[in-house]
């Protein structure tokens, strides 16, 4: 995808006001929230203080880029229901962005694990939920 | 003279007050006479039945349900849809959506909030007068945990009244009397003919049936969808990234902008020294001065719009409150705790003479709690349209779509527009707390739509404008005091509090005229301090209000949030002082209270009360009654040696009543216990100089997942109707806590938060005690 914008515009606003996607959102601006978070090369990256011109030729997935391309749900969404995860839902997906990072390098994380790589903020307060929804989602993934 | 009028007559009406008792009184006559909701009558559209004001039925079988209350996280557009569902006797499936309505109708209104009761309960001529005014407001606010509480009867009903209407019309169409038909899975039976219609198939013919006056409901045995879990319908959406906040609403033509406000609340602007700077920035169409509230930037992008008033060079107007710093807050409340006139909120049996000298042992403590702020996890956001024609269009994930009317009628009014009409779109909601209430951000929007009319406006504010230009929850302070009897009960129990008033500070902020009242006797100040089911034969609460300049707003469980520290602390210290087991103490005190006895038995056998700790662990306990819902928690702690305090384990039990949506209630239970860990041990919004020294969440922080405790929550199985749900999860945590750190290190902290926040990494923290805090 192209973006016509400043060089220095952070990728999220890039995303929300010139490619119309709207799931990451703006919480904090200053990489202290991840309701930004998108993955920049596997890599889970608040977009909010990530200029444009710094992912040049870098792969980006947004939560909307999560489910398949048939609108088939990925493992770690399919969790976030059955765990009845969200509540405003407005943290999710960075929270699912984040995981999904976490899986990738991990497929089975301990509970440590998990506190060192999931560090964004929700509000409403589901971290309970999340923790047993990665489990759920570790468990249900398919191994190598 | 009120014969010719329908009930739809009466809808139209909201303006003629001076016609409307002879309105209403007509009004009263339909379905839902018992608790005055008539709504519109049926009537069919294109593909859709609308049999009501909460349902709407499509050919197809699929069902929407109105629900005029803002999802903001409480799953409470699943828990009303469930009870549509239950009466219209289907099952909860993805046959059925919600809606939020667009119109404001009277039948939305929402009356347990202000009336503080069910509308199955409002009798007399005084509560009849109150319900017409909000209803004509009107008022449908989503606020003070009271959604279930009070639609949980006019939903039913409207379900009721829907599967009557379908039952009549498939009668009808088979040609058989109406007893002999049934409804099951979605379908009117005609059980003697084996013949059967879909719901969707009569929708049309239902639409026009008169509606019932005071169908039945189901009994509670017969319940099918009431009571059992089910899988909220916002949910799936939310793991898409679909859901429209009022943040990403996106309108053709849209501009966006960008707010500075005084940092000292209440001053205003003399100029902004470099306007033409900050409109010769990229994007920027507009710098405007919003009634000395504000400066904002309109640009094409929010991005431009905010990047440019990071430029903005304002002069604010000088004001004394820019002396004001924390320190002279807090003097301020110690004060009120020790001189002045008081309001008596109750005063029962002997309290003064059980207080005189050698008379009794007596325990005294006096508590403080900070400021707070909301810190919903979407920042204020509002969109406005003005077009040419005078009329208006607002986009918000409000609570309050009249606070979102009132708001364009006010920030209009500041750029000389008097809308024609306003319409309202209540979006989802990222977290509201109270916050989203306020008419500010609306105004605020409206007034820029209204220099730039027939182009959509919408004005976000940055995080540093939410938390540090907010509205808070008061500070406030408390001398407690109890007379203990030989049995080491309390025989007075005198409470005094200390805070600034809110209703007083909300309503004048946002009602169109200043009937704000007294501050004195604020019944948001006392509420949480008059422990009634506590056996006290002495008891005594007051409170003095404490003015300044900040602005004080709805908090999730506002004075519950800290006098419940207040007074569940000090019952600790009684019974240590009396040399009492906390439990056997308060248990004691429960002796003519079972509905509360009962709950905290269960928790303190859920919570293995009694089994010993390893050093550096406590336990503490703590209860209350709040929003008709009975809550009580015990927490964990381990406190390090070098100060370092975690919360490692929550446990609750809850009697909400009738439970709707059982996992929804947990959810919101969970959600409130890790609001309040966070309050308890990390939030304090302080002032120097005037201003809000916090501004974001490096210096407002928030439990994340590292530190979020194990939460445990039962539900006891109750028969009562439905209490609230959204608020009483947070409001024992923090005395809690502060018992169990006593017992954990045997020090009592009497001050909100009981910790300090030192940052250890980056998005890492721990929280320190007090007196170990550098
Ligand atoms: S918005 Fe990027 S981390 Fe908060
Ligand atoms: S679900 Fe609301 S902030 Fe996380």
């Amino acid at each position: 995808m192209q973006v016509d914008a400043s060089e220095d515009k952070p990728l999220l606003w890039a995303l929300r006001e010139d490619l119309g996607l709207l799931g990451s959102k703006y919480g904090c601006g200053i990489a202290q929230c991840g309701a930004c978070s998108v993955l920049i090369n596997g890599v889970s990256t608040p977009s909010c203080v990530t200029p444009i011109g710094d992912v040049t030729g870098a792969s980006v997935v947004t939560v909307e880029g999560l489910a398949a391309a048939d609108g088939k749900l990925s493992v770690v969404q399919q969790a976030w229901i059955d765990e009845q995860v969200p509540q405003c839902g407005f943290c999710q997906p960075g929270f699912l962005i984040a995981v999904m990072a976490l899986l990738e390098q991990t497929s089975q994380p301990t509970d440590a694990e998990i506190d060192e790589a999931v560090t964004n903020i929700c509000r409403c307060g589901t971290y309970p939920r999340i923790r047993r929804a990665i489990h759920r989602a570790a468990s249900a993934r398919p191994q190598d | 003279m009120a014969c010719f009028l329908s009930r739809r007559s009466f809808l139209l009406t909201g303006a003629a007050m001076g016609g409307t008792a002879m309105v209403a009184a007509m009004a009263g006559a339909g379905y839902l006479a018992a608790v005055d909701m008539d709504g519109p009558d049926g009537f069919v559209a294109d593909d859709r039945a609308v049999l009501n004001a909460f349902v709407t039925l499509h050919d197809d079988g699929r069902v929407v349900v109105q629900v005029p209350r803002t999802e903001m996280g409480q799953g409470i557009h699943t828990g009303l849809a469930m009870l549509v569902a239950e009466e219209l006797d289907i099952p909860f499936d993805d046959r059925i959506s919600v809606e939020h309505p667009v119109e404001q109708l009277a039948v939305y209104a929402n009356y347990s909030g202000p009336l503080r009761t069910r509308p199955e309960n409002m009798h007399g001529p005084l509560m009849w007068t109150a319900k017409r005014v909000l209803s004509l407001l009107p008022l449908m606010n989503t606020a003070g945990s009271t959604s279930t509480m009070g639609l949980w009867f006019p939903l039913r009903s409207a379900g009721a009244a829907a599967r009557h209407m379908l039952l009549t019309a498939g009668a009808t169409r088979l040609g058989v009397p109406a007893e002999e038909v049934t409804t099951s899975g979605g379908f009117v039976h005609h059980a003697g003919s084996g013949r059967r219609i879909a719901y969707g198939e009569l929708a049309r013919e239902a639409a026009l049936v008169p509606p019932p006056r005071d169908p039945a409901l189901k009994p509670a045995s017969a319940w099918r969808v009431i009571g059992r879990s089910q899988t909220r319908v916002d949910i799936p959406a939310k793991v898409r990234g679909e859901p429209v906040f009022g943040a990403d609403v996106v309108l053709p033509g849209m501009l966006h902008a960008a707010i500075r406000q005084p940092p000292v609340f209440g001053a205003g602007i003399t100029r902004v020294r470099n306007e033409s700077e900050v409109r010769a920035q990229p994007g920027v169409l507009d710098v405007a001065v919003i009634e000395g509230r504000g400066v904002a930037v309109v640009a094409g992008s929010w991005w431009q719009a905010e990047l440019a008033a990071t430029r903005l060079d304002i002069d604010w107007a000088a004001t004394e409150a820019e002396l004001i710093n924390s320190a002279m807050l807090a003097s301020a409340l110690q004060a009120a705790l020790h001189g002045g006139e008081a309001h008596v909120h109750l005063e029962q049996g002997e309290v003064e003479p059980a207080f005189r000298p050698g008379a009794a042992q007596v325990v005294e403590a006096t508590y403080t709690a900070p400021f707070v702020a909301h810190a919903c996890m979407e920042p204020m956001n509002a969109t406005v349209l003005i077009r040419g024609d005078g009329t208006a269009e607002a986009w918000c994930s409000s609570q309050s779509p009249l606070s979102m009317r009132w708001g364009v009628n006010r920030g209009a009014g500041w750029a000389g527009v008097d809308p024609s009409s306003v319409t309202c779109h209540v979006t989802m909601a990222g977290g509201a707390f109270g916050r989203r209430s306020e008419v500010d951000v609306v105004a605020q929007a409206a007034f820029l739509a209204a220099r730039h009319r027939g182009r959509p406006v919408k004005l976000m504010w940055s995080r540093e404008e939410d938390i540090g230009r907010g509205v808070f929850r008061s500070h406030a302070g408390a001398r407690l005091r109890a007379a203990l009897g030989p049995d080491g009960l309390p025989a007075a129990y005198d409470a005094l509090v200390a805070a600034q008033a809110l209703q007083q500070s909300a309503l004048r902020r946002n009602l169109p005229l200043d009937i704000g009242g007294s501050p004195n006797g604020d019944r948001f100040t006392a509420e949480g301090l008059d422990k009634s089911y506590y056996a006290f034969p002495g008891r005594r609460v007051r409170s003095r209000h404490v003015p300044s300049h900040v602005p004080i707003g709805f908090w999730r469980s506002n004075g519950y949030s800290f006098n419940t520290f207040f007074a569940e602390s000090f019952l600790d210290k009684c019974a240590l002082a009396a040399d009492q087991d906390p439990l056997s103490y308060r248990r004691a005190l429960l002796r003519d209270s079972p509905r509360h006895l009962a709950v905290l038995n269960r928790m303190a056998a859920l919570a293995g009360w009694g089994v010993p700790m390893s050093p550096g662990r406590g336990r503490g306990i703590a209860i209350e009654a709040a929003y008709e819902s009975v809550v009580a928690q015990v927490a964990e702690v381990t406190v390090a040696t070098d100060g370092e305090i975690r919360v490692d384990r929550v446990i609750c039990v809850i009697d909400v009543g009738t439970v709707v949506n059982p996992d929804a209630v947990i959810a919101q239970t969970e959600g409130g216990i890790l609001f309040g860990v966070t309050t308890a041990l990390m939030s304090a919004i302080t002032l120097d100089a005037g201003s809000v020294m916090e501004s974001n969440f490096h210096d407002f922080p928030m439990q994340r997942l590292a530190d979020a405790p194990d939460i445990v929550v039962e539900i006891i199985p109750s028969d009562l109707p439905p209490g609230g749900a959204g608020e009483p999860g947070i409001v024992p945590v923090a005395a809690a806590i502060a018992n169990a750190i006593h017992a954990a290190t045997g020090r009592r902290f009497r001050s909100l938060p009981l910790a300090v926040t030192e940052t250890t990494g980056e998005r890492r923290t721990r929280s320190v005690l007090r007196d170990h805090a550098a």
